[in-house]
């Protein structure tokens, strides 16, 4: 399942970047844990695993990103 | 820890270390309050108390006005009457706003009343620079507060210090200056670091406060340091041993009180020191860390100590001047072959 960008985290059509990952790739995730943090315009938002299983991280920490961006995903459960 | 948190590989940043901290105690402890410019519908500036207001609503996590004198007396009032206030100083910058509460009330109070009034003040400040925020928003002042009697001071480098530092300081019946480094917060617009961003336990714990922590074991140079300067401390020694030279790395994480004996038994064993402050060269950590060890033995100095610190100068809003005047690894490098010429 994707970990994707919300299309209405945000107002507007800005850019943001990866700030931070919470767990390492390969790392075993709840569903509804925050496995990530980006930013836009100064603004910290958390993403969270949208079911549980092993993610895979394909966006880097300091990678722009866009509203409905994937920035990993998590298999199995 | 419990083998659910080991298992699940968390990290957290420095920022929400310290809201989780908060929020464990304050879930333990009605006396536990937090008050502050900005800390509770914004969740902090740096990102340090977000859902606490969720949580524990406006009575207990308290935005203030601009008034750091007001709520500062305020906080040391309601710590001598029976309470436990974190109490935010969005920038140590503005510290002489409400120094008078700080060191003349909060720090001597306990002293004053020859011990029958305790006074367990958290007072969380952030430091530090390196963002193009000028002269009055990237000070550290770490030597102004730990100069001055009455007063613990930590400063963690990584989220799980951050978080056993706060609970520790929290439960501690003495005032605790807890100053968190903006460039370690996982802010972004801050910078990252990502060594600062490390597994914490989701169960409470606490890291003792006045214990330093050896964070790399070396063999021919000592490398003292305090929060992002333990970093740098770090990226010096892989440099460094790359040339073929085994650097031990120190975080103080406590400078009061200051865990001296660490220090000396990591000299004693490598023969060399190099202090990395990012507070003001003069007066401050570094002379004091290079002093703890010239009076208990200067036989153990194979090479004259070296100090990598803030120059004397105002801090410049100018990025390649503010970039020219921080210790980074490179200078602490250049430091050791300063040493060994």
């Amino acid at each position: 399942m994707d970990v994707a960008i919300p299309l209405d985290l945000w107002e507007g059509d800005s850019q943001g970047v990866v700030t931070t990952w919470l767990f390492d790739d390969g790392a075993t995730v709840a569903d509804g844990d925050v496995v990530a943090e980006v930013m836009i315009e100064k603004v910290q938002h958390e993403i969270a695993a949208p079911a549980g299983g092993t993610l895979h991280i394909d966006k880097q920490v300091d990678d722009v990103i866009q509203k409905g961006d994937i920035i990993g995903t998590i298999d199995g459960g | 820890m419990s083998e659910e948190t080991q298992a699940s590989g968390r990290k957290l940043t420095i920022a929400k270390a310290m809201a989780e901290a908060i929020a464990q105690e304050m879930r333990i402890d009605p006396t536990v309050f937090v008050m502050g410019e900005d800390i509770a519908a914004l969740g902090g500036v740096f990102g340090n108390t977000q859902g606490l207001l969720d949580e524990f609503g406006s009575v207990r996590i308290r935005d203030t006005p601009i008034s750091e004198t007001a709520f500062m007396g305020a906080a040391t009032g309601a710590a001598m009457d029976g309470m436990r206030p974190v109490v935010e100083l969005m920038f140590v910058d503005f510290m002489g706003v409400c120094f008078d509460a700080i060191y003349n009330c909060m720090a001597k109070n306990t002293y004053f009343s020859g011990g029958t009034v305790k006074v367990p003040v958290v007072l969380i400040t952030a430091t530090g620079g390196g963002y193009s925020d000028a002269g009055q928003h990237s000070q550290c002042l770490y030597g102004s507060f730990a100069h001055l009697p009455g007063m613990k001071v930590v400063s963690p480098s990584n989220a799980y210090d951050a978080k056993g530092l706060m609970t520790a300081a929290i439960r501690d019946d003495n005032p605790v200056i807890y100053m968190f480094h903006k460039g370690l917060q996982g802010m972004g617009w801050l910078g990252t670091e990502p060594g600062a961003i490390v597994p914490v336990p989701k169960d409470s714990y606490t890291v003792p406060i006045g214990k330093a922590a050896v964070v790399r074991e070396g063999a021919d140079v000592t490398i003292v340091g305090l929060a992002k300067g333990v970093h740098n401390g770090l990226r010096a020694a892989d440099q460094l041993a790359d040339q073929g030279v085994s650097a031990e790395v120190i975080d103080l994480r406590s400078l009061v009180p200051l865990d001296r004996d660490t220090v000396l038994e990591s000299v004693a064993k490598t023969g060399r020191l190099i202090v990395v402050d990012e507070d003001y060269k003069s007066f401050g950590v570094s002379g004091e860390i290079i002093a703890t060890v010239a009076e208990h033995d200067l036989g153990m100095l194979k090479a004259r100590p070296q100090r990598v610190a803030y120059p004397d100068v105002p801090i410049p809003y100018s990025r390649p001047l503010e970039q020219f005047c921080l210790p980074n690894a490179d200078k602490i490098v250049a430091a050791f072959d300063a040493m060994r010429a």
